[in-house]
């Protein structure tokens, strides 16, 4: 708990700031939107059918109607929540334990009475509430200004699972940025690399998306599990794409618990 | 009890060497010095027994408590001060220490009060702006804070000014005095001297010899230097006792460790201007421990 506390309140300027950020977009965007469905709406049609066929898929625009509220939110604020939430994720992921060594203040931490395991577990709950907090936020006040800017109907069960489905991202990159961690201990090593692990993965499944051949790819990332445009579309998130959500974030977090107990650690 | 009791401690760091078979015992109350030269193994032997990093085999207990597994228990009990001493830039000197302190179930703001006096540091500064010494006391406040029954301290006056090493050395007194076993480790022999009870001295990661500080000085060696009128150079070479012996024109200096009056006979042979027999410091009885 006395961990757990230390690194909310350490990590509380971060977090506000990347929430700040992404609320300031999403808001942004969505009081755009009466002017997109309005007399332009046509208008904005005709000039998306101009758009090459791959990067109308690459948007999910085949799919989904950027002149319809869900689809409008899935390309101008879902992409980014995705992607922003995904970095942030796996730098939290990847700084929470490995932070204590790169600064050497490992040494002061266990030389109080905690175990290993505690360590984990309260930098692990705090990552998570960290998720938690960004997400609520910008979905709350997202939905509210949807709400005051959107005057036909929508699906309201489809947006609460475009609000949900980035955490679960979001937890499965915190938890490869973990694991990521255990073995790259410099941050300025591994920030980089983890921000290249989600951008890469954004890209692949832009990949996956354009090209049938590629399709196999779509279970190599996770920007695919919670594609915005197969969530509208559906009414739901994939069960397939959950479980493996839930067994990489898994994995990771059980070897990051059975290494970190046996590694040597010195400051 | 012993309050540490170690038993052919290796740790090796892939194939380079760490420590190899290092025997120790720590009797309760006492204050136990470790000494070697940078890179003997001090740091690593301290690190093994506090669990940051595990051993290749061999065993360690503290306050009778296995140092592998039951590392939790024994840090309740335990204060440690690195030799490097690194903290959350981003916390004043109280917030570190009463986060330290939010981990013993105590309440410990009278004790930090008293010692943060003592040291004369001042809690309200930021950690970043603090000097390598200042940092150091907020260390040695953080090692102390719980009142511990055991404190390991690896190099504990690096950095800090003699007067702060002389305060220093009088609250480590005092916590002995009430009980406080202390284990601490230097490469500077003349603290080790005032302090310690008992020494041991470590080498390329193995434990060369465990004496008491008294037996060390009194009993086994004398500093020995003769002004000669000619100068010889085989003077007491390979003379049975004789250790560090080194010869500059017409002196000869050298410490022996055996019976006085031997050397006495053999220096009837010369003719001698002038003689001294001292006291060695630690220093020179174990330099050739190092050589």
């Amino acid at each position: 708990m006395v961990i757990y506390k230390r690194e909310i309140f350490r990590n509380r300027k971060s977090t506000m700031l990347w929430t700040s950020i992404l609320l300031s977009y999403n808001v942004c965007m969505l009081l755009l939107y009466p002017s997109m469905v309005g007399p332009l709406k046509d208008s904005m049609n005709v000039m998306i059918q101009s758009f090459p066929k791959e990067m109308i898929a690459a948007f999910g625009l085949d799919k989904v109607s950027m002149t319809e509220m869900l689809g409008f939110y899935n390309t101008y604020c879902y992409l980014l929540v995705t992607i922003l939430g995904g970095i942030f994720a796996v730098i939290q992921g990847s700084s929470i334990l490995s932070k204590e060594e790169d600064e050497k203040t490992i040494e002061f931490l266990l030389s109080k009475p905690v175990s290993r395991n505690n360590i984990i577990t309260s930098k692990i709950f705090a990552v998570l509430t960290n998720l938690v907090i960004l997400n609520t936020i910008i979905s709350v006040i997202s939905f509210v200004t949807i709400e005051l800017v959107n005057k036909e109907s929508y699906n309201r069960r489809v947006l609460l699972l475009l609000f949900i489905a980035p955490i679960f991202m979001q937890i499965t990159f915190a938890a490869i940025g973990l694991i990521i961690s255990i073995f790259i201990v410099k941050a300025r090593i591994n920030f980089p690399t983890g921000v290249g692990i989600v951008l890469g993965c954004y890209f692949i499944s832009i990949i996956a998306t354009i090209s049938s051949k590629a399709d196999f790819l779509k279970y190599f990332t996770p920007f695919k599990y919670v594609d915005g445009a197969d969530i509208i579309t559906k009414q739901a998130i994939e069960p397939i794409y959950l479980i493996i959500m839930a067994i990489v974030t898994l994995t990771c977090v059980i070897a990051t618990y059975i290494i970190y107990n046996k590694k040597d650690i010195v400051a | 009890m012993n309050a540490i009791e170690i038993k052919s401690l290796t740790k090796q760091y892939g194939t380079s060497r760490g420590i190899i078979d290092v025997d120790l015992q720590v009797q309760e109350g006492e204050v136990f010095g470790f000494i070697g030269p940078n890179g003997a193994g001090k740091s690593t032997t301290i690190r093994t027994v506090l669990n940051f990093i595990k051993p290749t085999k061999g065993e360690a207990q503290i306050l009778g408590l296995d140092c592998f597994t039951q590392s939790e228990k024994i840090k309740r009990q335990i204060g440690y001060l690195p030799s490097e001493v690194h903290y959350y830039d981003d916390m004043k000197v109280k917030e570190l220490l009463n986060y330290s302190a939010s981990f013993y179930k105590k309440e410990c703001s009278q004790k930090i009060a008293e010692l943060c006096d003592a040291l004369e540091l001042s809690t309200d500064k930021k950690l970043e702006e603090l000097s390598f010494g200042n940092k150091k006391k907020v260390g040695i406040v953080q090692a102390l804070l719980h009142e511990p029954k055991l404190l390991i301290l690896d190099e504990p006056t690096s950095g800090l000014d003699p007067l702060m090493q002389n305060k220093f050395f009088e609250i480590l007194k005092e916590e002995n005095k009430k009980g406080v076993t202390i284990f601490f480790s230097s490469h500077v022999l003349t603290e080790v001297q005032k302090m310690c009870h008992r020494v041991a001295i470590i080498k390329d990661g193995k434990i060369l010899n465990i004496e008491s500080i008294d037996n060390l000085r009194a009993n086994t060696y004398k500093k020995i230097k003769i002004e000669l009128k000619n100068p010889v150079d085989n003077v007491f070479e390979n003379f049975p006792g004789v250790v560090n012996r080194s010869v500059h024109d017409n002196c000869v200096e050298f410490l022996f460790n055996g019976q006085v009056d031997k050397i006495i006979k053999k220096l009837y042979e010369y003719s001698i201007i002038n003689i001294w027999i001292e006291e060695p410091q630690l220093e020179e009885i174990f330099m050739h421990y190092y050589e």
